[in-house]
């Protein structure tokens, strides 16, 4: 009797013990991060989705050891200014930036307040400052870069439509990241013989003349990952298809809409891969002064067939069988 | 703490704008849109000299005179080719989209890696580690109590009493055998001077430029001039000036309150609700005087 | 003295409404001559003020004071020798400022608006014993905002205000009209005995026929751009009230009134 109930004891001991052990684990590694995204759009939205998914493959998970403090910009930079100000007064243990302005406000904050910051969808981040031309951070901060994948979409849209001479581009005179992405098809372009037409915009009330205008001169048009464009790409998807003018996307999400192709990023692996990231930081496994930021090389095709019926255009064979994925109608926009 | 000392930073730099939101909208009677292209041309000036390696310290005047002569154009248009006061801030806002954009270079200028008047070695040798995290906050309240003191240098001289006078009488600035309209373009070149130099050290503060920063600017201003002026009216040994800055600490506050308790979507409504109570509460007040008169 | 020679001013010029209102109109005033100007309405009467001081153009004509043809000068530096009194006594200073402040401005007149102290502290008790003797008690109220005084303070203060610098010519234009019997006198005194004291070439309009009779050595009246009546001296001095009333009925029978 006595052994069994010091067996039992000391099984129960043993038990609290136990259990206290994994409970002191699970109060010791309690995240809190604030995520700061610069505006509401499909991509930088699968960023996030992205980004919350690859933290939980590293077993940090949002209700478990995570609390999340998710602030939308709504494109105003001041809002996110104050943002990170809140994010570095509330002393959280990482900031994350989705887009260039949302980053470049949290280092600013996070200079002082020394805590680490983690970006996504950052075109650019040496000319944004916070990577050095070698790509090391200049800084506790580190991240993702979407730089677009020009070249392959140059290529695409020759071998999609071999007659076509010039590409029209619209974008946003206030956003840094088209202007390089701009820069880099004007270089690229003659390779493939095309030429490029750009109209840039101030706000949304631009849009319509915007496309009416590069409608008129060009044979096609592809886009970039301009916030302020991209909101407003059924606009532009009506206008284009009236004309007849194909367009084509950077992601995927614009391809659903109604573009014809898109050699895109795929935003979600993308924000997995900032996770992952976050996840090496916040354990302190590695500090982010220590991380070079990363891009995601391959670009995926993806065609939507109904786009191209409405058009007249046939899209080659071993194109729709090489992609990633075939849309096979249009959807609403959200 | 920390709270507290942005609202106080924040507060203090669109001080210095809502300074010249003040001269051009209660003085000269004149509500200046050009406001909206200042502010960040303050910034672009500030931007392009810092790439270029001029003293951080150089920027803080000739920004001024960047907006001085904004104002001096905003000014030509209306006395000159008599355009109604709205319409020539507009023009001269959306010209210095443009202008702005080519003097900065690009839409976003980073300068993280520069020296800025909050992050040089001369301050640096200037404060001990322990009060590093202070040193902007100094360096603003001195920029901002420097400007305010020399605007009210200024607003009581002879010339300050002719700005003064042209907003309230402008028939009476011509029966004094001044040009009235040159009164007018002096004193929106001050007025906008003032708003380029806040540009400037915010751009300095946040170490980036963005062209965008600029939007809304006005409205900032005027929020903190209606807030000072309505607070603090009854209060006759206070400066004008004073109640200005003061008014622009209290819109920051209202506005950094309302962020940390409600979503970013929401926080414009918030604003304009509690800018309203504290109108309504002053206007109260001014009732209240009145009975007891 | 003031000469306005061959003056033509046309309303509404080349339009349906065109009006000719001066032709070929003529006026000599010379320096000591206290001026009172009486019409009906549509007269002229403040159009010529206005020409003479550059508020409106003119077609053709020339304006010349002291022998100097200011014809083409503009309004503000006309006004470096010319005081002027409006009828509305919120045009003459400046409400959000205190009386002191107003006083120290009117006193910069001719001279630079730099960046000197705009209050000299020194000239305070000068302004105090200028504004002593209207007896309406301002001298006690120098930080008081003048917005906050009556209509008849204003005026006072206009008329002291755009008599303080030297100046060769005062034009009055109705500036008692929207006063109260009792404060238009205190004006008409005050503005009696300041032109005389400074010796002021004055012209004053006004609707208010007994102070042109009272008041002034020359009397004009205008109709349709043209002077009717115009005596000086003891002329003048023997005219009365009725007599100018006759004139008035005349011309209005005469246009079928």
């Amino acid at each position: 009797m006595k052994t069994k109930t010091t067996a039992k004891v000391l099984g129960a001991a043993l038990l609290t013990m136990a259990l206290a052990g994994t409970t002191t684990v699970y109060a010791e590694e309690q995240y809190t991060i604030g995520i700061e995204q610069f505006a509401e759009h499909g991509s930088l939205d699968n960023c996030r989705e992205g980004f919350l998914e690859g933290l939980k493959e590293e077993g940090i998970e949002e209700g478990k050891n995570l609390t999340v403090d998710y602030k939308n910009a709504a494109a105003d930079m001041g809002t996110c200014g104050q943002i990170s100000d809140s994010f570095a007064s509330d002393k959280v243990d990482l900031m994350v930036g989705i887009a260039t302005p949302s980053a470049q406000s949290l280092y600013n904050a996070a200079m002082d307040a020394e805590i680490p910051v983690i970006y996504t969808a950052v075109t650019d981040p040496v000319a944004a400052e916070l990577a050095d031309e070698e790509g090391n951070p200049v800084g506790e901060i580190t991240g993702t870069s979407d730089k677009l994948p020009v070249k392959q979409q140059l290529e695409m849209i020759r071998q999609m439509l071999p007659e076509a001479e010039t590409i029209g581009i619209m974008y946003t005179t206030s956003e840094a990241n088209s202007e390089s992405a701009i820069k880099e098809y004007e270089a690229l372009a003659g390779d493939y013989d095309f030429k490029i037409e750009t109209a840039g915009i101030t706000t949304t009330a631009d849009i319509p003349l915007a496309a009416q205008t590069l409608i008129e001169k060009v044979d096609c048009m592809t886009n970039l990952t301009d916030n302020t464009v991209v909101s407003s790409l059924p606009t532009i998807l009506e206008m284009a298809n009236e004309a007849g003018i194909p367009v084509f996307g950077s992601e995927i999400e614009q391809v659903k809409l109604g573009c014809l192709a898109a050699e895109g990023l795929d935003y979600i692996e993308l924000g997995k891969q900032t996770g992952k990231m976050a996840a090496q930081v916040l354990k302190g496994e590695k500090k982010a002064s220590e991380l070079s930021f990363e891009t995601i090389e391959e670009a995926a095709l993806y065609v939507n067939t109904a786009a191209a019926e409405n058009l007249g255009i046939e899209i080659p064979e071993e194109m729709t069988a090489s992609a990633a994925e075939v849309f096979e109608e249009i959807t609403e926009a959200e | 703490m920390d709270f507290f000392i942005t609202i106080i930073e924040q507060g203090l730099i669109y001080g210095i704008l809502a300074l010249g939101v003040y001269i051009t909208y209660k003085i000269l009677d004149f509500p200046d849109l050009t406001t909206d292209g200042s502010f960040p041309l303050g910034a672009a000036v500030t931007a392009a000299l810092i790439t270029r390696g001029v003293n951080p310290y150089l920027t803080l005047p000739i920004a001024f005179a960047a907006g001085a002569l904004a104002g001096v154009c905003t000014g030509l248009i209306h006395v000159k080719g008599r355009v109604r006061d709205l319409l020539s801030g507009i023009i001269m806002m959306t010209a210095l989209w443009t202008i702005n954009l080519r003097i900065a270079g690009t839409s976003n200028v980073p300068l993280f890696s520069k020296e800025t008047i909050f992050k040089n070695d001369f301050l640096a040798g200037l404060f001990p580690d322990a009060m590093g995290s202070y040193s902007t906050l100094i360096v603003i309240v001195i920029l901002a109590l420097l400007t305010k003191v020399v605007l009210d240098f200024y607003m009581k001289s002879k010339s300050g009493f002719l700005l003064r006078a042209v907003g309230d009488n402008e028939k009476l600035v011509t029966a004094l055998a001044k040009d009235q309209g040159n009164v007018k373009i002096l004193g929106l070149a001050i007025a906008n001077g003032l708003v380029a130099l806040s540009g400037c050290i915010f751009c300095q503060e946040e170490r980036v430029f963005e062209i965008s920063m600029g939007t809304g600017a006005v409205v900032i201003g005027l929020a903190s001039v209606i807030i000072g002026t309505s607070l603090f009216r009854n209060l006759t040994f206070m400066k004008a000036t004073t109640s200005v800055v003061i008014g622009s600490v209290l819109y920051k506050a209202c506005t950094a309150v309302a962020m940390k308790n409600f979503e970013p979507q929401d926080m414009k409504l918030i604003t304009a609700v509690l800018f309203l109570i504290v109108l309504l509460i002053s206007m109260e007040r001014k009732k209240k005087v009145k009975i007891n008169a | 003295m003031l000469e306005l020679k061959n003056i033509y001013k046309y309303y509404n010029p080349g339009t349906v409404n065109e009006m000719c209102l001066f032709k070929d109109f003529n006026l000599t005033v010379k320096d000591g001559e206290f001026l009172s100007v009486v019409g009906s309405n549509g007269s002229g009467k403040t159009s010529m003020l206005n020409i003479i001081c550059g508020s409106i153009s003119i077609e053709s004509g020339n304006i010349i004071l002291d022998g100097k043809d200011i014809t083409n000068a503009k309004e503000f530096r006309r006004n470096e020798k010319i005081g002027r009194v409006y009828q509305n006594p919120a045009l003459g200073t400046c409400p959000s400022m205190t009386i002191l402040e107003n006083m120290s401005l009117a006193d910069n007149k001719g001279k630079k608006f730099g960046l000197g102290r705009g209050v000299n502290k020194q000239r305070i008790e000068y302004y105090r014993e200028l504004l002593r003797p209207l007896n309406l008690g301002l001298e006690d109220k120098m930080h008081v905002k003048v917005g906050s005084l009556s209509g008849g303070q204003r005026q006072a203060m206009a008329l002291l205000m755009s008599t303080m610098t030297p100046i060769e010519f005062l034009i009055l234009d109705e500036h008692t009209a929207a006063l109260d019997p009792k404060t238009a006198e205190i004006i008409m005194e005050l503005t009696d005995k300041i032109v005389k004291e400074k010796k002021l070439t004055t012209i004053m309009v006004t609707h208010n026929l007994r102070y042109a009779v009272e008041y002034g050595n020359r009397l004009l009246m205008m109709h349709q751009g043209e002077s009717v009546i115009d005596c000086a001296g003891e002329e003048k001095a023997a005219m009365n009230i009725d007599d100018i009333l006759e004139k008035f009925n005349e011309i209005s029978i005469e246009c079928g009134n």
